[in-house]
């Protein structure tokens, strides 16, 4: 492959710089989205279980539905039913306090249950709040800035990103074949990040292409869906306001239906669960979300079942879903239902499955997780090639062995940003075992900040010489301290996961590789 | 071919170029495109999902692409000029399908 030379140099220029400004964004928004892979399990373990007595069978839903109803007319307009309880979802039947909160993330929800004799027993909570911290980490690249003007910015460091990786390609395309396979580990500091930087991105590349562009169509969608809405309803509006007035009667025929005939009751769980595994099968439903709506159907009820298949692309991060008529149990729209989407809604979900990870199950999950990591580690051998570059560069132009003051910024921000970023979370998997209801967003704020703070305060306070081993070696501790503490909390508590002995292993692997990298590079470091 | 050698030395022009009458340019894109797959407009329907990708695309690629042109002047001239083209286009389309 032959380039024009100076294009390619154009492009290297440009891959350097925009790299350097969006690289630590990204290493937190990689970092936090490789741990969110594991939102669900992650917040399964970290939510103390309930004093709740332990969820009814399926068959005896009803009853309990019935019970709840009685005493709380008000859950009537929006409830959810558990199929498979756990501790992030104790109850079998659960409805939110705010009935109008529609926005994501956890939320205050009233959870109800049987006592052995047949009691009604409610409980207000909400699940612990650390992993979706850890998700609004990755969504708004590690700011702690209002929603709408974090995702506006993450979609400029998407932009600066997709830049990135377009310059990156044409810069490495001409030299591909003589570098690809040759990761000079016994030459100098510098060829050995390049080596590691060009293997790491050329792999991964298909990955971070998907992640680019999904991450800018999250950031944009709704300007560009408003744009549509205007140009091309008011169109329609002329067009086809007789569409409109002939669907306008049918809407109030049903709306005097439903008055006349009444709350027909839905189907019970059970029967309804077997009729739609019947017409999806393989589709494993997780939970039932029943809201009131005037003029649907005869219960006057919206059925959505949301649930999983492995086998096929999901649009949501973690479950695709059915609208489900509650009387009958038929399927009423298969839109996003995983396995039976139209061709072009199938496309589509697969491109937010491919940046979800949300097909093919655990393994997948996994790899992602692997790629995420991989991904973090990428951006940070591309900053250290950046400042080794312009070190190299200022010690040839003048014979002052002293840096400028933009390489000393920079070198400070990367290191305080990437150990504070780690350090950060680690604490929060510390503290999360002592936090009452497994932690709230603003705890975990606070936590996670604090540990951000203090390490970019140490990075632009101390010395050249100490700043690298100093936080690499204060985030390797945090890292490695997260094992014992889980294990000690563990034996107190009496309960041991598989989802913390993960997290246990794969921070103490963490903080023994850092500390690792501190007492190899030690030497290597003191320039 | 002229001996034309490409620097970076107006990438600020160039990048603004790409990034707002770019946008004009993939949006107005989008917006002919869309008046032949008679687009709703509703957020929901797959012709409208599509039609964002491809705007949100359109612009990531003139974004990549934006710093090959020769210079900054030329690279808001051919795409604001584009974006014109294509928005008189679209009006001069929308009218014909409305009569």
């Amino acid at each position: 492959m032959k380039l024009r030379a100076d294009i390619v140099q154009a492009y290297r220029d440009i891959h350097s710089w925009v790299g350097i400004l969006c690289g630590l964004f990204l290493f937190v928004a990689f970092y936090a989205g490789s741990i969110s892979m594991f939102e669900q399990p992650l917040q399964n373990w970290l939510t103390p279980a309930t004093p709740l007595p332990s969820p009814v069978n399926i068959e005896n839903t009803p009853e309990l539905l019935q019970k709840a109803l009685a005493e709380y007319p008000e859950a009537g307009r929006h409830y959810i039913l558990v199929i498979n309880p756990d501790r992030a979802q104790p109850a079998r039947l659960m409805w939110p306090q705010d009935p109008t909160h529609r926005g994501h993330g956890p939320q205050d929800f009233m959870l109800a249950a049987l006592s052995p004799d047949g009691k009604l027993v409610t409980a207000a909570r909400r699940p612990s709040e650390i992993p979706f911290f850890i998700d609004q980490l990755h969504e708004q690249v590690g700011l702690p800035l209002p929603h709408t003007m974090a995702r506006y910015f993450m979609g400029c460091v998407a932009l600066a990103y997709f830049l990135a990786l377009v310059s990156g390609i044409i810069a490495f395309l001409p030299a591909l074949k003589k570098m690809l396979f040759a990761v000079r580990l016994n030459t100098g500091a510098r060829k050995v990040w390049l080596d590691l930087h060009n293997l790491l991105g050329f792999f991964s590349l298909p990955f971070h292409c998907v992640i680019a562009l999904t991450a800018a169509v999250f950031a944009f969608h709704e300007p560009v869906f408003t744009v549509q809405e205007k140009l091309f309803q008011s169109m329609q509006g002329v067009g086809q306001s007789a569409a409109h007035g002939h669907k306008a009667p049918e809407n109030s025929k049903t709306r005097t239906e439903v008055a006349v005939v009444g709350k027909e009751m839905p189907l019970a769980p059970a029967l309804l669960l077997a009729t739609v595994q019947q017409q999806a099968p393989g589709f494993v439903a997780d939970t039932l979300e029943y809201t009131a709506q005037r003029g649907k159907g005869k219960s006057g009820l919206v059925l959505r079942v949301a649930g999983h298949d492995a086998r096929y692309p999901m649009r949501g991060a973690t479950n695709g879903f059915a609208m489900v008529d509650p009387a009958s149990g038929k399927i009423l729209s298969t839109d996003y239902l995983p396995g039976h989407q139209s061709r072009g809604l199938a496309v589509l979900t697969a491109f937010f499955a491919l940046h979800f990870g949300s097909y093919g199950g655990l393994p997948v999950r996994w790899g992602y997780y692997c790629l995420g990591v991989g991904g973090a580690f990428l951006f940070y051998t591309g900053n250290r090639l950046w400042i080794l570059a312009r070190i190299r560069r200022e010690h040839s132009a003048t014979t002052l062995s002293r840096q400028t003051r933009g390489t000393w910024v920079l070198s400070c921000l990367m290191t305080g940003c990437i150990t504070g970023c780690m350090a950060g979370i680690a604490l929060l998997f510390i503290c999360a075992p002592f936090l009452p209801l497994g932690g709230t967003y603003g705890q975990a704020s606070a936590l996670y900040y604090a540990a951000f703070v203090l390490c970019m305060a140490l990075a632009f306070s101390l010395g050249e010489r100490l700043r690298e081993p100093v936080l690499f070696c204060l985030a390797g501790l945090v890292n490695v301290a997260v094992a014992p503490v889980l294990l000690v909390s563990a034996l107190f508590t009496g309960s041991v996961t598989l989802t913390g002995l993960c997290t246990a292993a794969i921070t103490l692997l963490l903080g023994t590789f850092l500390l690792y990298s501190v007492k190899r590079s030690g030497c290597r470091i003191a320039v | 071919m002229s001996a034309f050698r490409l620097t970076n030395d107006q990438w600020l022009a160039k990048l603004m170029a790409a990034i707002v009458p770019g946008a004009l340019l993939s949006l107005g894109c989008m917006a002919v495109l869309g008046l032949f797959c008679h687009a709703s407009g509703d957020a929901r329907s797959v012709s409208a999902q599509f039609l964002m990708w491809f705007a949100i695309v359109g612009w990531l690629a003139l974004v990549g692409s934006c710093f090959l042109f020769r210079s900054g002047r030329r690279a808001w001239a051919m795409l604001g000029g584009g974006a014109l083209v294509v928005w008189g286009l679209f009006v001069i389309l929308a009218k014909v399908i409305m009569v």
